[in-house]
């Protein structure tokens, strides 16, 4: 029964995760960098989220979509703004200044979680439920109405990109920068607005991810880092810039993760996560679904 | 008759004017502040203690300073992180000279601040840092207008043994304040020879999600839930309770540790998972009122558009043990200040501050701090609503707890 609740729990955290992480993932996966301001995508997400909807009045299924577009833009104003000018100009990947990327998202990140601060408040902000049932029982197990509407719309959403890579023709341009941008080039692709989309969909992911979270963890300006750090985890679990493989390892998280406090330590619960990490970078430093390889 | 009268009224404006103008001619007498201004630490604390502070600061000046000179408050961000606190004070007091250091709100920030003020015997008022280590180091430098976890566990021990309790679980959150306090109820119902099955779990204070601890609950749950945890954490761990059923339920109550019911974000963050909540509370508005309190309430109100709580009269009362001691020592001599302040009555904001001159949890530490436990029946309930089930002083009265139905 315990057993039960705990994988069900874990499930769903791991939803959660995943919708944070394939973001993160397929960042790393085109452009070869951490985006460290990941996390206050999500941040603004949920803030968007749970201001709109309790500042206007606005029903929170349509201010859903409004977190998801504001993320979107942001992604867009980033990408433009701090991250092109890495990549202006050089038709080869291999001129990218790495430490310029850390430092410009790292600055990004304290900037928008100060930002927040000051302009909004540093109390956590609890935005509105999409469903007003807070206990949900099916069978033995106990579920939030929000977690469980939140699940069925990140199942959906996750399957709704990978049909997107896989059959689109923007998923195979994707893909192609992601393979080789100078060939890609070559063949015609853009990488520039690739790249764009690419932002622009992990942040619009990141924010709808924060949005479906925002009445579950009482979002505050520096919520961001929660989900972040998870998603690095999964990132390297799943294997570098692999976004199916980032789906997979968010769901084995999330899972052990729930074991773990129950039958070891809840104490040391976030401190597993890093263990695994640690350990997959021992053992398995392409991750679970990462392809070996080496750049020249 | 009447002409004598504006005389006399435009002379005592004069002197006034002259008096003020004085003091404000002269250097000001700094005081330092390390409080929280920016995440990860509570900023809401920081600022609720800056604005009390600030209002207090006002009313001395307002009536021409300290010993001639007005008084200024030197603001550092410790961003309640301990190694910042450290470099904080140590700016506070290399740099700015301030006479005193105070507003801490962390107990980990505290007990890493404490070593700089020590260092430098610089007089170090602490607000709101609970953890008894605080006391237990010993420092002559730090006088603790703060409550303190021995006596808040043994008031939650002494609540708990009335209740008639058998199981209790308490989930602390992982920081000085919060494991001391789920230790100190343990210690606390052994010395009342309790027989309450008592066990405390440690829970990450970062972490946003207390699922798989709750539901470890749910297969036989605790007749009450202990949260020694502060906000956001322990909204989301209240919500989690309630959203598995465990608590509140008939069985099971939760048993707040943190006095935070008065946070102005309660309620907003909580909704029906805060309802039947006991807490114990460092301030009631039930509690007897002195002038001060009442002018600090309605300044407090006027500038924030809020109620005041706890937080507002303890910041009060800390600023207020330095600037008398500056006034009853004449001087801004630290050795002359810290002796009056050891030796001295302060009338504060919520009572007659003495501070315990014995070695340990209670050293140097208002020791008879007024505290009172009380119950929310209702949701969006104001504080000065709810069910008071013991006032300052006053023995616990369980028949008035309410269990859900």
């Amino acid at each position: 029964m315990l057993f039960l609740d705990l994988t069900v729990n874990g499930l769903i955290m791991g939803l959660f995760y995943a919708l944070m992480a394939v973001g993160l993932s397929m960042i790393f996966g085109v452009l070869r960098i951490i985006n460290f301001a990941h996390g206050e995508f999500f941040m603004i997400g949920a803030y968007t989220y749970a201001l709109i909807a309790t500042s206007f009045g606005i029903n929170p299924w349509f201010t859903l979509p409004l977190a998801a577009l504001g993320g979107a833009i942001l992604g867009l104003v980033v990408e433009r703004l701090l991250i092109r000018p890495l990549y202006d100009g050089y038709r080869s990947w291999s001129f990218v200044k790495d430490e310029y990327a850390v430092v410009v998202t790292f600055a990004l990140s304290l900037l928008l979680i100060h930002l927040v601060d000051k302009v909004i408040g540093p109390s956590p902000f609890m935005g509105p439920s999409l469903f007003s049932m807070q206990r949900i029982s099916i069978g033995p197990i106990m579920l939030n109405g929000q977690k469980l509407i939140s699940s069925g719309v990140s199942i959906f959403l996750l399957i709704s990109l990978a049909i997107f890579i896989k059959k689109s023709l923007w998923g195979k341009q994707i893909q192609a920068v992601a393979q080789n941008r100078f060939g890609a080039a070559l063949a015609g692709i853009d990488p520039v607005k690739t790249t764009a989309l690419i932002f622009a969909i992990a942040g619009g992911l990141a924010a709808l991810s924060g949005a479906l979270l925002s009445p579950i963890v009482n979002p505050s300006p520096d919520i961001g880092s929660f989900p972040a750090i998870k998603s690095y985890v999964i990132v390297v679990l799943g294997g570098l810039g692999s976004i199916w493989g980032s789906m997979f390892a968010a769901l084995i998280l999330g899972v052990l993760e729930s074991y773990f406090a129950v039958y070891v330590s809840y104490d040391y619960r976030d401190a597993f996560g890093l263990l695994i990490l640690i350990c997959v970078l021992i053992f398995r430093p392409n991750g679970l679904a990462g392809m070996k390889g080496r750049e020249i | 008759m009447r002409i004598l009268q504006l005389i006399k009224l435009n002379l005592s404006v004069v002197v006034l004017g002259l008096f003020t103008l004085e003091a404000f001619a002269a250097e000001p007498i700094l005081i330092g502040l390390s409080i929280t201004r920016s995440p990860p630490g509570s900023v809401i604390q920081g600022t609720q203690i800056k604005d009390a502070m600030e209002i207090y600061a006002d009313m001395i000046n307002a009536k021409g300073g300290l010993l001639g000179r007005p008084i200024k408050l030197v603001i550092e961000d410790n961003q309640g992180l301990p190694e910042k606190g450290r470099s904080a004070v140590e700016k506070l007091i290399t740099r700015d000279k301030v006479v005193a250091v105070t507003g801490a709100h962390q107990s980990s920030v505290c007990l890493s601040e404490i070593e700089v003020a020590h260092r430098y015997q610089t007089p170090y008022v602490n607000t709101n840092c609970w953890a008894d280590s605080v006391r237990i180091k010993g420092y002559p430098e730090v006088i603790n207008t703060s409550p303190y976890n021995f006596i808040v566990a043994d008031s939650m021990a002494e609540t708990l043994k009335a209740m008639k309790v058998k199981r209790v679980v308490a989930f602390a959150e992982n920081t000085d304040y919060g494991i001391g306090l789920a230790k100190g109820v343990g210690e606390a119902l052994k010395r009342k020879g309790s027989t309450i099955d008592y066990k405390f779990e440690t829970l990450d204070r970062s972490s946003k999600d207390f699922t798989p601890a709750i539901l470890a609950l749910k297969s036989n749950p605790p007749d009450v839930v202990v949260l020694t945890m502060l906000p956001p954490a322990a909204y989301i761990a209240l919500n989690q309770l309630y959203e598995q059923g465990v608590a509140p339920s008939p069985k099971t109550l939760v048993y707040d540790g943190a006095g935070m019911a008065d946070y102005p974000d309660f309620w907003q963050n909580v909704k029906d998972a805060g309802k039947y909540m006991m807490t114990i509370g460092m301030y009631h508005p039930d509690m007897k009122m002195n002038d001060l309190s009442k002018q600090i309430a309605v300044e407090y109100k006027k500038r924030t558009k809020n109620d005041p709580n706890r937080l507002i009269y303890q910041a009060v009362d800390s600023l207020l043990v330095i600037t008398e001691a500056i006034r009853q020592a004449g001087t801004t001599d630290s050795a002359k200040i810290l002796d009056v302040m050891r030796k001295s009555k302060f009338e504060g904001a919520r009572g007659l501050m003495t501070f315990d001159t014995f070695p340990g949890v209670s050293y140097q530490q208002w020791a008879a701090i007024p505290y009172v436990n009380y119950q929310l029946t209702d949701v969006n309930q104001a504080v000065g609503k709810t069910t008071l089930l013991q006032g300052p002083g006053m023995p616990l009265n369980t028949s008035k707890i309410t269990m859900p139905k």
